[in-house]
């Protein structure tokens, strides 16, 4: 059972790497493109749309224009369409993992529950890290070195990961009583995860001299990517237990108690 | 209504269907990708997925 529904996930996992691996090849890819150029330009001075603020950040934008230029941007963008489809495959397959052992102790009936899987595993996986060290674009200044915020990553998917599992909890606790207080109480582990965030954490991230709302539009296109990869995760392995004829224990068991 | 399936249930399935080896290297396998695809730091491959890493919104400069 659980080797099948590794199957499915990873299936799964195929189909929404393959969709994000366009995104990664008619979006993303050009997109960091053109950011590069504005982060180069912007080093070069006064020419650049964010002339003023070059001289403040050129030698930081200059460091990490460099830094991209070890392979050819070719080769760069074949591999990050690449990596884009083994990304969907590793969360199908780690989605399918979980979603076997935590199947019975997630809320809702049927295909709800792979939603609320996957929004979890968003929470975990990306919405909390980047509470603190929020997406970078290029040209970017970071404080501290890359070892110490790989850790912070990390740390904050175990934040991610737990504040999911106080939600879920706390949901399960009351929507036996009541739904909306269920859902209100669900929501109050996530606002405190923001909440202190927002108060406590350092500012890791400088934008450099990268126009604002260009920031602003990658960061919100780089939120929903995501949400929509784990959507399409969720939705496809849902779409491949139903095919598969796997139902969900609640109705299994209605039919046991109404069989003759 | 005392058929209602447990994580502990599902863990129990999981031991009789498979053996520790296989769920340990199931496992394994989906920990190595994982460290292999992001924090893989050999420059090459590290750069090669430098617009990857920035559009996942997991980078180091």
């Amino acid at each position: 059972m659980l080797v099948d529904y590794l199957e499915r996930g990873v299936l799964a996992g195929v189909i929404a790497g393959l969709a994000y691996g366009l995104y990664m090849a008619l979006v993303a890819n050009p997109l960091l493109g053109y950011m590069e150029t504005v982060a180069e330009g912007s080093e070069h001075g006064d020419h650049a749309s964010a002339g003023e603020h070059a001289h403040a950040a050129g030698e930081h934008a200059h460091e990490a224009g460099e830094h991209a230029h070890a392979v050819s941007e070719a080769t760069t963008a074949a591999v990050s369409i690449g990596s884009g489809v083994l990304w969907g495959i590793l969360l199908g397959g780690a989605f399918a993992l979980a979603f076997y052992f935590f199947e019975p102790a997630l809320p809702g009936r049927g295909r709800v529950k792979t939603y609320v899987l996957a929004g979890a595993g968003f929470l975990a996986v990306s919405l909390a890290p980047w509470l603190v060290l929020p997406p970078t674009t290029p040209g970017a200044e970071q404080a501290f070195d890359p070892t110490f915020r790989s850790a912070l990553y990390a740390g904050m998917m175990a934040v991610g990961a737990v504040v999911a599992a106080g939600s879920i909890y706390g949901y399960r606790r009351v929507s036996t009583r009541s739904r909306p207080i269920g859902v209100v109480t669900a929501a109050v582990p996530i606002v405190a995860l923001v909440a202190i965030t927002v108060v406590a954490a350092p500012t890791i991230v400088e934008i450099g001299a990268m126009p604002a709302e260009l920031v602003a539009a990658f960061r919100g296109l780089t939120v929903l990517s995501q949400a929509a990869l784990w959507a399409l995760v969720a939705g496809c392995f849902g779409w491949l237990q139903t095919r598969a004829g796997v139902r969900p224990a609640a109705e299994r068991r209605d039919d046991l108690l109404t069989s003759p | 209504m005392t058929t209602t399936e447990t994580v502990h249930d599902r863990i129990g399935t999981a031991r009789d269907e498979l053996t520790t080896g296989q769920l340990l290297a199931v496992f394994a396998f989906v920990a190595a990708l994982t460290f292999a695809l992001l924090f893989l730091q050999e420059p090459l491959a590290h750069d090669s997925m430098h617009n990857f890493r920035h559009a996942v919104g997991v980078t180091c400069h």
